[in-house]
């Protein structure tokens, strides 16, 4: 409110997400004076958006628009390289732009070795037919918006809308940005920086999955149903999945390790896995090339030791070391199986009660 | 004949000396790898292995002439450790890293391209020529020289599969891990390609996976038509939508990239579609004897 009133004025409240669709989802609303500000705030902080409750709240000055336009660099990964795309349509997605009215948007693929010159981006302002000022200062945005890009290693960076003032200046009314996520530990210093928003302190679900995340359990997934899955590779854990799926069972939580995985994070996973209440078994499927059966062998034993359940933990083992790992596992009293149909078939079973 | 390494080929370790690359090359020697040199910057006249390691890849080259590359440098310094393989004239780099970042992996690919050289990964479980060579991490002893070439986005569905495969008596030519995603450098298009022509595969299994456009693309290729049968299982089918699964290209966005639609594709270009890896077996060995009598 105090934000408001410094502001003076018509004023736009827009809730702070870390997922798209906010507008729709009731994330942004518009208020007149500071009194009506006080009732929308807390309105909108009370609503979530795709299950993200907002953190914070962002009071902006409300603007006087003639039109709005969209820029955007992202990747084009079928053609493997940086695309930077301009549409004179702003304020709805750039797909539905391509999709229905790809007259009004330009994109230039970009060499990653030369980079997106000024020149380029001129070019991509007059094909979406911009003149005069709007030009040079669209054009301008556009290859800030292409430095932003490559300095923080992002996937995505967009001004959208980016509003035309009645005064002609360029304003972007939202920014979106999404970084690599393979490019984390080189951008450390940006993202202490800026810090990240803290997760609210609701119980469920998301606590759920900021504890995942703090754990280094790199997928975390819920559904509706009453098995656990801990895999250690994509695509193994996917097909584990499908495979459930067939033979009849349900799957509550989702754990996917990656394929270089440490005792460490194995006991880590089964710990996020076991906090979810009421899980009827957990299916473990590891086939091992860079990951060592041994090891994770290891963490499954010592998790067990430290938290005893009486969840029924099922493990098919297969790959490198393989054999010391089974030998460690008979060892601390744990059944493993060879074959994933074999583990599969018998998982799905216990959480159907047999 | 296999398909891009063979017995005896010359292989470059490229970060031998870190804990994972010298553990992972003493494997492929065991498996009988013809590891001829390694690097790791620093670190040169050292050994590991019996393999002499080099400060740079043109002095291994220089030195020892190897034709390919496998990487096990960590992901923020992989893509340029990559290049320096392309730059250096070989044919093949297998990138390991998971984590390289995509503005790396897109000036990595650039570069091999046009320098014609195949960048496999990143994030890749690396290929098994079985019986003959591996240049990769996979569980070896779970493969068997056979006529089934194997390409699969996945390393550890490729092991499932192999498996599978071997159990049932059918060995495998050569087996691909391509990676995780979201890009990719060898496809599986490139894949099939090599396959057609490679006069140890009489079949080929197609191990796909939600999200991306690759599988669309090589049923394109498909359906002018192939000389070999090929069997595709696409995982994921059951896996929520808008959630990534585990690898960066694993997601069905907007509806697209989602698994029927990859089945559906491949199904019309030609291949056969299974559901489970147990499927595999019997519908190769049918496919094969159908082939054959007519």
């Amino acid at each position: 409110m105090e934000a408001a009133k410094k502001l003076a004025g018509p004023v736009v409240l827009k809730a702070q997400v870390l997922v798209g669709g906010r507008g729709l989802a009731g994330g942004i609303k518009f208020g007149e004076d500071s009194e009506e500000v006080g009732k929308l705030a807390s309105q909108v902080l009370d609503t979530p958006v795709k299950d993200e409750r907002p953190s914070a709240l962002l009071v902006e000055q409300r603007l006087e628009v003639t039109r709005e336009l969209y820029a955007g660099v992202t990747y084009d990964y079928r053609q493997k390289r940086p695309v930077v795309l301009a549409s004179s349509r702003g304020g709805v997605d750039i797909e539905t732009v391509a999709r229905e009215n790809p007259a009004d948007m330009a994109e230039t693929r970009i060499d990653p070795f030369k980079g997106f010159n000024c020149y380029q981006a001129r070019e991509l302002a007059a094909e979406i037919q911009l003149t005069g000022n709007e030009l040079v200062q669209y054009s301008n945005i556009l290859s800030a918006l292409w430095n932003v890009f490559r300095k923080h290693d992002a996937e995505l960076v967009e001004a959208n809308p980016l509003a035309v003032l009645p005064e002609g200046k360029l304003v972007a009314l939202d920014a979106k940005m999404s970084l690599d996520d393979k490019s984390v530990a080189r951008q450390s210093s940006m993202l202490n920086r800026i810090g990240r928003i803290p997760p609210s302190q609701t119980e469920g679900l998301e606590a759920r999955r900021a504890r995942a995340k703090e754990l280094g359990i790199p997928t975390y997934i819920e559904m509706q149903g009453n098995m656990g899955i801990v895999a250690d590779g994509a695509g193994s854990g996917m097909l584990t999945l499908d495979l459930v799926t067939d033979y009849g069972g349900k799957t509550r939580v989702y754990c996917e390790m990656g394929g270089e995985t440490t005792a460490e994070l194995m006991e880590n996973t089964l710990l996020a896995a076991l906090a979810v209440k009421d899980l009827r078994v957990v299916l473990i499927n590891l086939i091992g090339g860079l990951n060592l059966m041994d090891e994770m062998a290891k963490g499954i034993t010592s998790y067990l030791r430290k938290h005893p359940t009486k969840v029924p933990i099922i493990v098919r083992m297969s790959g490198t070391n393989q054999d010391e790992g089974r030998r460690i596992l008979t060892a601390g009293g744990i059944r493993w199986f060879d074959s994933l149909d074999e583990a599969v078939e018998k998982a799905v079973g216990v959480s159907r009660g047999h | 004949m296999a398909i891009l390494i063979d017995r005896g080929t010359r292989a470059l370790v490229q970060g031998i000396t870190g804990k994972v690359g010298s553990f992972q090359t003493k494997l492929m020697i065991e498996y009988g790898t013809n590891v001829v040199a390694g690097v790791t910057p620093g670190k040169g006249g050292q050994k590991v292995d019996g393999v002499p390691v080099y400060d740079s890849v043109h002095q291994a080259v220089k030195e020892t002439s190897p034709e390919v590359s496998i990487c096990f440098v960590p992901g923020p310094y992989a893509a340029d450790a990559a290049m320096e393989a392309v730059d250096a004239g070989l044919r093949l780099v297998v990138v390991v890293a998971e984590a390289v970042p995509l503005s790396d992996t897109v000036k990595m690919l650039a570069l091999a391209s046009e320098r014609g050289s195949f960048v496999l990964g990143p994030d890749t479980a690396g290929l098994i020529s079985p019986g003959r060579s591996k240049l990769g991490v996979q569980p070896h002893r779970l493969f068997t020289e056979g006529n089934t070439g194997i390409v699969s986005r996945s390393g550890a569905l490729s092991y499932e599969t192999a498996k599978t495969l071997t159990e049932s008596r059918i060995g495998q030519s050569t087996v691909i891990g391509l990676g995780g995603g979201p890009v990719w450098g060898f496809t599986y298009r490139d894949a099939l390609e090599l396959f057609r022509d490679d006069q140890a595969t009489d079949a080929v299994v197609l191990l796909g996976e939600i999200g991306g456009h690759m599988e669309e693309e090589v049923a394109d290729y498909m359906a002018k038509g192939y000389p070999k049968p090929v069997v595709a299982l696409v995982v994921g089918r059951t896996a929520p939508a808008g959630q990534k699964m585990g690898h960066a290209g694993a997601i069905v966005q907007q509806g697209r990239g989602a698994a029927q639609d990859k089945i559906a594709a491949l199904r019309n270009a030609g291949a056969v579609a299974v559901s489970a890896p147990r499927e595999i077996p019997d519908v190769i060995k049918r496919e094969l004897h159908r082939r054959h009598h007519c």
